[in-house]
């Protein structure tokens, strides 16, 4: 029998799922070797016996699971630890999966206010959608609820190292997490000392189109905010990091270099430390953009 | 919880951390809910160590290293006080009290300016404890 992939999202957008899709041939050869048992995107599956909807949610065994998205509600955390039950090793699918990702930028205020904001307008008026009830209190990365075997990172998480981490499970080879940043994987050039100042983020840098990524000064030198140095690599495999590619700063959505690590207090202190003005930047909060989960984010607290 | 506020110091090996020493052998008095974390610079304390403390349960954390100048690695204590801008401004968007830290700058010939440096500190955060006043406990 061929080991069996079940695949599920919770609070996320699909970008993972269509990633692997994207990856080519490589998914042909992974096609041949796994059966897909469960893949809600892709195809059609019943959650419940029973025809009222009621009852625990049924998922098929399987011995590898990918889930992408955070937990951001009681089903999501239902939904999430079926699946836990039901697949021997868990992959954490996606930067939303493991760090919270855009989903948790909400984990910045009430969730109350939230949705308040959301969905009754600036006026006030208006319901909340019944969908929206049994909400958690906050964002969650899924390791914050169950245990996670194989962190994937990444928004979306590069196609080719999707299918080469799920071979390497089912050959049973040892995975090697990258401990590499974004800037221990860029080509371009460092001179030492840049700008003092961050450059609005609407700036752009200063290359020659013609010439390759190599020819071009790091953007962080340039005065832009690239968040490279605080970054986990491998976004563009063996060559450049695909943003840099495109001659803009890296945005984080690999999440923190190390587990555990704060992108925001990471690159504030990284421009401190270079003698760059912090203070120049306008939204800090935002740099946790990717990883508010793990209670990095959260609501500012009221002063009385 | 602790009467007082645990409060972790980290005091630099050259000038705080001999103060404190001195304080000690003075017999000085100061909270005995101040846990010191001796480091060899106060410019080595990363931000991510301000942040675990608070994180673990720490009430407020303390970066006390030589006088502006007279750093025993140079300008170690310069780079805390840049680190220490950032640490204060980001404390808020992390979700606390930015009064949670403080840094301060003494010689190790100046244990009352070190003794008086945790009183407040420690006062601080007793404030910051306190419960808040509501409208009827103000007496309407």
């Amino acid at each position: 029998m061929r080991p069996r992939l079940s695949f599920e999202w919770l609070h996320a957008c699909s970008g993972c799922e269509i990633s692997l899709l994207n990856s080519g041939e490589g998914l042909l050869g992974l096609l041949e070797r796994v059966e897909i048992v469960h893949f809600p995107l892709l195809m059609d599956h019943k959650y419940r016996h029973r025809a009222d909807g009621a009852g625990e949610i049924d998922l098929p065994e399987a011995e590898i699971g990918l889930v992408s998205g955070g937990v951001a509600s009681e089903e999501h955390l239902a939904v999430l630890q079926a699946m836990r039950k039901s697949c021997t090793t868990l992959i954490g699918f996606g930067t939303c999966a493991t760090h919270g990702g855009i989903p948790a930028l909400r984990n910045q205020r009430p969730v109350a206010d939230a949705l308040q904001t959301v969905f009754a307008g600036a006026d006030g008026q208006g319901a909340i959608p019944a969908a929206m009830a049994g909400q958690l209190d906050r964002v969650y990365s899924i390791d914050e609820q169950v245990k996670v075997d194989v962190s994937l990172p990444g928004c979306p998480p590069r196609p080719e190292t999707i299918v080469e981490v799920i071979q390497a499970l089912l050959d049973r080879d040892s995975l090697q997490p990258s401990e590499k940043s974004v800037c221990e994987t860029c080509p371009t050039m460092r001179a030492g000392k840049g700008q003092a100042t961050v450059r609005r983020f609407l700036a752009n840098a200063e290359y020659d189109p013609g010439e390759p990524i190599d020819k071009m000064r790091c953007l962080l030198e340039q005065g832009l905010v690239c968040m490279g140095p605080v970054t986990a690599g491998g976004c563009g495999g063996k060559s450049a990091p695909l943003c840099i590619r495109a001659r803009v700063p890296c945005r984080g959505c690999y999440g923190p270099v190390r587990p555990g690590g704060n992108q925001l207090l990471d690159m504030l202190n990284a421009l401190a430390s270079n003698g760059m003005h912090h203070r120049d930047l306008v939204d800090r909060p935002s740099l946790l953009r990717f990883s508010g989960a793990h209670g990095l984010l959260r609501p500012v607290r009221r002063r009385n | 919880m602790n009467p007082e506020p645990v409060i972790i110091a980290f005091c630099c090996n050259w000038c705080s951390y001999s103060a404190a020493d001195l304080a000690g052998i003075s017999r000085m008095q100061y909270p005995g809910s101040i846990r010191i974390v001796r480091v060899m610079c106060s410019g080595m304390v990363h931000p991510e160590m301000v942040l675990h403390a608070l994180n673990k349960g720490a009430e407020g954390v303390m970066v006390i290293g030589c006088p502006l100048g007279e750093c025993h690695y140079i300008n170690g204590n310069e780079m805390a006080l840049a680190r220490s801008e950032v640490i204060a401004d980001t404390l808020e968007d992390l979700g606390y009290e930015r009064e949670r830290f403080q840094v301060a700058w003494l010689s190790s010939a100046e244990p009352e300016r070190l003794v008086e440096a945790f009183r407040e500190m420690s006062g601080r955060l007793a404030a910051l404890r306190a419960p808040v006043p509501t409208k009827a406990a103000a007496g309407e």
